[in-house]
């Protein structure tokens, strides 16, 4: 393992796909996509988008075995769950089609995309309401640090929820993918970023969020997080806010306060992340996204648009105040 | 960087709860299928390790209004059990927020959402597929650090703890809460039914007659810390270090292994460096021997290929406690640190005639340790690999 100090990696691209109007034979191909599901579909569309122009030869001069992926989701597979179940009930196992069957198991949503573009170092789903885009950065961007990769995909990925489903009144569908890589290497080839990010997450329990102290612990939890992610403290800088109506969601917005731009939440985790987005590409400047669910996770993104056409800048150059770095101690070797 | 070691242990399988029933359990080697309780299950096969309804958790139905089905309250009592087991005194004495809390599932609370679609509506906006299993278990604790649920199915739970392991690392957490929980369910039954992959008798991985894999439900959950961090605290013991690991991806099939074993091989490698472990420091292998066809052949080749041989003895986990799926891994890791901790490998379950292409050491009498290491496997759909390599550790 390539164990490192520090790691400054930078956002080279990114790409929103939206499920309205997504057609997977324009999207991907005539051939070859039909029975992959959508959740899987969307990523993979905006995986590719994610790395137009420069950013495919920036990943094939990657070591195969230097490539990663993950990816957050909540619902991906609901509906599809919702519709084998429904066969297994009327008609039995043996009508379930073999070619979706391999699908019950979220982890293969990034399957397709992985021996596509050979991500032969890891791949990791996580699955959570509103924060597992958050912590598919955050667990990327941590193993990117610990030496296991060296080029990262990151993002979320949901599917509609069935009609009748719990939650599918705030159903979500699309995807949202980002390139992340070594400001260093990406310095070397004269590249340029859209900027920088910083993920981390914890969790309020509910009944704390729900007890008279649940706004101030959120507020000192949320403070914790911005402050090591390096968002500035004058409490200038943008946050938005993507927030349930849970006793947590109301805990941590009564926490923001009046900085935090609401934005209604929905029942996957593709919000938060298309917040970010939007972030990367609104101007240079620090931002923060804050996302929480019912269940009491809550996550927290800071992100550092650069300036057009800026170059990545080497690491030495951007020692102080970087604010999307993620740090492994001088002594982690294992 | 001290070690990351593992100081607590719960465990709730066919063999019973906690884990002095699941020694006698490995030791005694018995155990059998039974048919899913789940209704409606219209499939050839319909049968799997269960936990025996004696040792069923008796709830919680719901916490703090989410709705538990039994994935979640299996890990819920294995976290109690484990955290129990590390000193729950001290560890309930921390600050909340540098506790974690990662538990992986595939299916989730799956009976409780299959129970819903016949009956109609849910009648809660309160569900999540699969991350329940890791809020139930934080919410319990009062944990307050970053509450994960990694769902890279068979390998997920092996992922789990060496993310686990990199947040101690990396100083974003002292304790972490982790494992892997899998419960019946009708839908993954009925597609592993429709892939063939089901064996209609047992589980018996490296067998000549195996005809796919059965699956095992239950939770295995760990306590890890930093060993220096354990001392202060003053936990009971270390049952294991873990010393290293590899990941990698086939990226080669959705469900197919690579049939030349380099990425798993890679993978073993990597841990076993990382540990520090020559080939000959290895005491056992709990692989992850599926009982499928080409999963038992390439992991045998791979590992007589690492281990320079195929003398090292094999645990065969999963011809007694079935397939457990994201729950594998920790199921794997929790094993290893048992045999370390007691210096035993127990015999394995009896599988009849073995595979000539599969050459790995499967005694079924047991034998102390000979080595300080313990190499554990977990694959997966999608070709996500874990090797882990786990070592003796005392506090």
């Amino acid at each position: 393992m390539n164990h490192r100090n520090t790691t400054d990696l930078v956002v080279t691209g990114l790409a929103v796909v939206e499920a309205e109007g997504f057609d997977h034979r324009t999207a991907l191909g005539r051939r070859g996509y039909k029975y992959l599901p959508l959740a899987a579909q969307y990523f993979l569309a905006a995986a590719r988008r994610a790395q137009d122009g420069p950013g495919e030869a920036a990943r094939e001069a990657t070591d195969p075995r230097r490539r990663a992926a993950t990816v957050g989701t909540n619902s991906a597979a609901v509906a599809l769950h919702a519709a084998m179940d429904r066969t297994v009930l009327e008609a039995g196992a043996d009508d379930l089609s073999p070619l979706t069957a391999p699908y019950f198991s979220i982890n293969t949503y990034i399957t397709k995309l992985a021996v596509e573009q050979s991500l032969k170092g890891f791949n990791i789903t996580c699955t959570s309401p509103r924060t597992a885009g958050v912590e598919a950065l955050e667990t990327g961007v941590r193993s990117l640090a610990a030496g296991r990769a060296d080029w990262l995909l990151a993002g979320a990925t949901e599917a509609g929820l069935p009609p009748g489903a719990p939650g599918a009144a705030h159903s979500e569908a699309g995807a949202v993918a980002l390139v992340l890589e070594r400001a260093e290497a990406v310095a070397a080839r004269g590249g340029t970023a859209l900027g920088r990010l910083a993920a981390r997450t914890f969790f309020l329990p509910p009944r704390t969020a729900a007890g008279p102290d649940g706004a101030r612990r959120a507020a000192d939890r949320i403070a914790e997080a911005l402050a090591a992610l390096g968002h500035p403290e004058d409490g200038d800088a943008p946050v938005t806010a993507v927030l349930d109506d849970s006793p947590v969601g109301r805990a941590v917005a009564a926490a923001l306060g009046d900085r935090a731009r609401p934005v209604p939440a929905g029942a996957g985790c593709l919000a938060p992340l298309r917040q970010l987005a939007g972030q990367l590409t609104a101007g240079p400047g620090p931002r923060a996204v804050v996302t929480a669910a019912a269940e009491g996770n809550v996550g927290v993104c800071v992100t550092t648009a650069a300036a057009p056409g800026e170059p990545a800048a080497a690491p030495e150059e951007r020692a102080a105040g970087r604010p999307a770095t993620a740090e492994q101690p001088a002594d982690a070797g294992r | 960087m001290d070690d990351v070691v593992i100081t607590g242990l719960g465990v709730l399988s066919c063999l019973g709860s906690g884990v002095e029933a699941y020694w006698k359990g490995l030791h005694a080697a018995r155990s059998a299928p039974r048919r899913i309780p789940a209704p409606n299950a219209d499939m050839p096969h319909p049968s799997m390790y269960l936990v025996p309804d004696e040792d069923l958790p008796a709830g919680p139905a719901e916490q703090d209004g989410l709705p538990l089905g039994r994935g979640s309250q299996f890990a819920l009592e294995a976290a109690r059990q484990a955290v129990a087991d590390a000193g729950a005194d001290s560890l309930a004495a921390l600050d909340p927020a540098r506790v974690a809390v990662s538990v992986s599932t595939g299916m989730g609370d799956a009976d409780l959402h299959e129970g819903w679609r016949p009956a109609g509506p849910a009648g809660t906006d309160r569900w999540a597929p699969a991350f329940p299993a890791a809020a139930v278990v934080a919410g319990w604790f009062g944990a307050e650090g970053p509450s994960t649920s990694i769902s890279n199915a068979c390998s997920a739970s092996g992922y789990a703890l060496t993310v686990a392991a990199d947040q101690i690392r990396s100083g974003e957490a002292d304790v972490v809460i982790v494992g892997g929980t899998e419960a019946c369910s009708r839908v993954a039954m009925a597609c592993f039914n429709r892939l063939g992959a089901m064996d209609p008798e047992r589980c018996r991985p490296f067998a000549t007659g195996r005809r796919g894999t059965l699956f095992g439900e239950g939770a295995a959950v760990m306590v890890v810390e930093s060993a220096e961090h354990a001392r202060r605290r003053g936990a009971p013991r270390a049952y294991a270090a873990l010393a290293g690991s590899g990941w990698s991806c086939d990226a080669y099939h959705a469900t197919a292994p690579e049939p030349t074993g380099a990425e798993i091989g890679r993978g073993m490698r990597q841990a076993l460096e990382e540990a520090g472990a020559a080939p000959s420091d290895v005491a056992f292998v709990v692989p992850h021997g599926t009982g499928t066809e080409l999963n038992d052949v390439v992991e045998s080749e791979t590992l007589a290929t690492v281990l320079g041989g195929t003398t090292t003895p094999v645990y065969n986990l999963k011809a007694l406690v079935g397939h457990t799926g994201s729950a594998a891994g920790a199921f794997g890791a929790l094993t290893s640190a048992l045999l370390l901790h007691h210096g035993t490998v127990p015999g394995n379950v009896d599988i009849g005639e073995q595979d000539p292409r599969c050459t790995v050491s499967l005694p079924t009498a047991a034998a102390p340790t000979r080595g300080r290491f313990g190499l554990v496997n977990a694959y997966a759909f999608g070709g996500n690999n874990i090797s882990l390599v786990l070592q003796e550790a005392r506090l």
